[in-house]
């Protein structure tokens, strides 16, 4: 009893965090931090008819066939289901792999698909994708497996048609129209999910925020429009220079902050730097002028700097960047409680 | 033609009753594991497929309560039991091969068991002279 208790709540919450997701890629990330704790799996994939994607959520020792074999068998069941055969070639693939096993269950560089689970992704009568979880193992999975995986295929087919009937409004509710990075009320939405993550799950999270130096000198100087054209410029030298798992938001104005999961003070400084130097070394068209632009960035970290919560980590990645500033710009700073 | 048996009741109405019985079992017990929404699909799905060689399963009514043939059985009851056999019986394997590709073996262990007498009992019926 104690058991399916346990797993309805694993249940649950897997249900909960597929509901507040914006994208599919948050989706199969939620999805598959969760379903660990309820089944023994290789890899999960959600092929999304209208995107043509395959998102792969698999262990980190998954050897390249094995990803393969798992493309293929659920492009093969897809097409069971009635759907338009679909050339394997024309899927896209997006892996994102991590430790679902401990290191002594690494798997075979050999290893190939034993057993599986797919379900259709279906609403109303219509497929708009299908599900697996996907095993090296033989027989590994049950009927209860079945019973819990059928649940949570069920909310995602929910969920992600509620994605193709509102993608527009989500566009403009979520991005910034200039920049199209994500907007401040994303990012908000976004940090509650990752703080919720790292304060309770004990996994790191750092945040940059950055600042475009004199940037009203921009502005007052060469007009708004090209202001905006820097704008533009230095947000996608910001998404280059990122990981996948990243949250680049324009925080407002000429304000930007980056949620970085899973990352310790020394690997966001090692990727604020990278941002710092990246910029200063761009030379950014305005007008008919060339110019030179910095940025100051500020870090903050969990549980490095000890917030209690994601305004204080806010709070403090905006005190390092005030510290940047009157340093003389152009740098990086770190939160720390002495400076003032 | 479909025969009279024992108790006045068809060859016919035998073989739909099995085959209404079976379906029933095979949606309560595979809706159980897959939920109703999925299985009302893959039922739809397999009487488009099916459908194309046997029309008359065709206007088979499914909702996500379940399979129902009772609007349908006086017309299906007209047709040779043997035909009417054939038609479900297919059904039936192509809903277990739809499960297999699915699932592999999980939900066809649940349910073979419950159909294969069944389809064996309707053969027997449909063979009696």
């Amino acid at each position: 009893m104690r058991f399916i208790v346990k797993h309805l709540n694993i249940l649950r919450s897997i249900i909960n965090t597929i509901n507040t997701s914006f994208e599919i890629k948050e989706i199969v990330e939620s999805a598959g931090n969760n379903l660990p704790s309820l089944f023994e799996f290789s890899a999960l994939g959600v092929l999304w008819k209208e995107e043509s994607t395959l998102y792969l959520y698999q262990e980190e020792t998954c050897p390249p066939s094995f990803t393969q074999e798992v493309a293929r068998n659920m492009v093969k069941v897809f097409s069971v289901l009635g759907e338009e055969p679909s050339d394997l070639a024309r899927v896209t693939i997006q892996v994102e792999k991590r430790k679902l096993r401990p290191s002594h269950m690494a798997m075979d560089p050999k290893a190939t698909l034993k057993s599986y689970l797919v379900l259709p992704l279906a609403l109303e009568e219509e497929i708009i994708g299908c599900v697996s979880l996907n095993s090296d193992q033989p027989n590994a999975f049950d009927a209860q497996d079945l019973q819990f995986f059928s649940v949570i295929g069920y909310q995602m087919a929910a969920t992600l048609k509620h994605f193709q009937r509102f993608s527009s409004v989500k566009t403009m509710a979520i991005y910034d129209t200039l920049t199209t990075l994500y907007n401040r009320r994303y990012l908000e939405e976004r940090l509650v999910v990752e703080a919720q993550k790292s304060f309770y799950g004990g996994s790191s999270l750092s945040l940059v925020m950055v600042d475009i130096d004199h940037f009203k000198k921009v502005n007052d100087t060469f007009g708004h429009t090209e202001g905006d054209k820097v704008l533009k410029e230095i947000a996608s030298l910001l998404k280059t220079s990122v990981r996948k798992k990243d949250t680049v938001a324009r925080y407002g104005g000429e304000e930007f902050i980056l949620v970085l999961p899973d990352a310790v003070v020394e690997e966001a400084n090692m990727i604020a730097e990278r941002i710092r130097r990246l910029v200063e070394k761009t030379l950014f068209e305005v007008g008919q002028a060339h110019i030179n632009i910095t940025v100051s960035l500020g870090i903050s970290n969990f549980p490095g700097h000890h917030p209690k919560s994601k305004e204080d980590l806010v709070r403090m990645a905006d005190q390092a960047l005030y510290d940047a500033k009157r340093g003389g710009r152009n740098r990086v700073c770190v939160f720390s409680p002495v400076q003032k | 033609m479909a025969k009279e048996v024992k108790g006045g009741k068809w060859t016919s109405d035998l073989v739909l009753d099995l085959y209404a019985n079976l379906l029933s079992e095979v949606w309560e017990v595979v809706s159980a594991l897959i939920g109703e929404a999925i299985l009302e699909l893959l039922f739809n799905l397999s009487i488009k497929k099916i459908g194309e060689k046997y029309p008359f399963l065709k206007p088979l009514k499914v909702s996500e309560e379940g399979i129902f043939m009772d609007e349908i059985r006086e017309d299906l009851r007209n047709l040779p039991p043997a035909e009417l056999h054939r038609g479900f019986q297919s059904l039936i394997n192509h809903l277990l091969n739809l499960f297999s590709a699915l699932t592999e073996g999980v939900i066809s262990r649940e349910v073979f068991p419950k159909v294969f007498p069944k389809v064996r009992e309707a053969e027997r019926l449909v063979s009696q002279k």
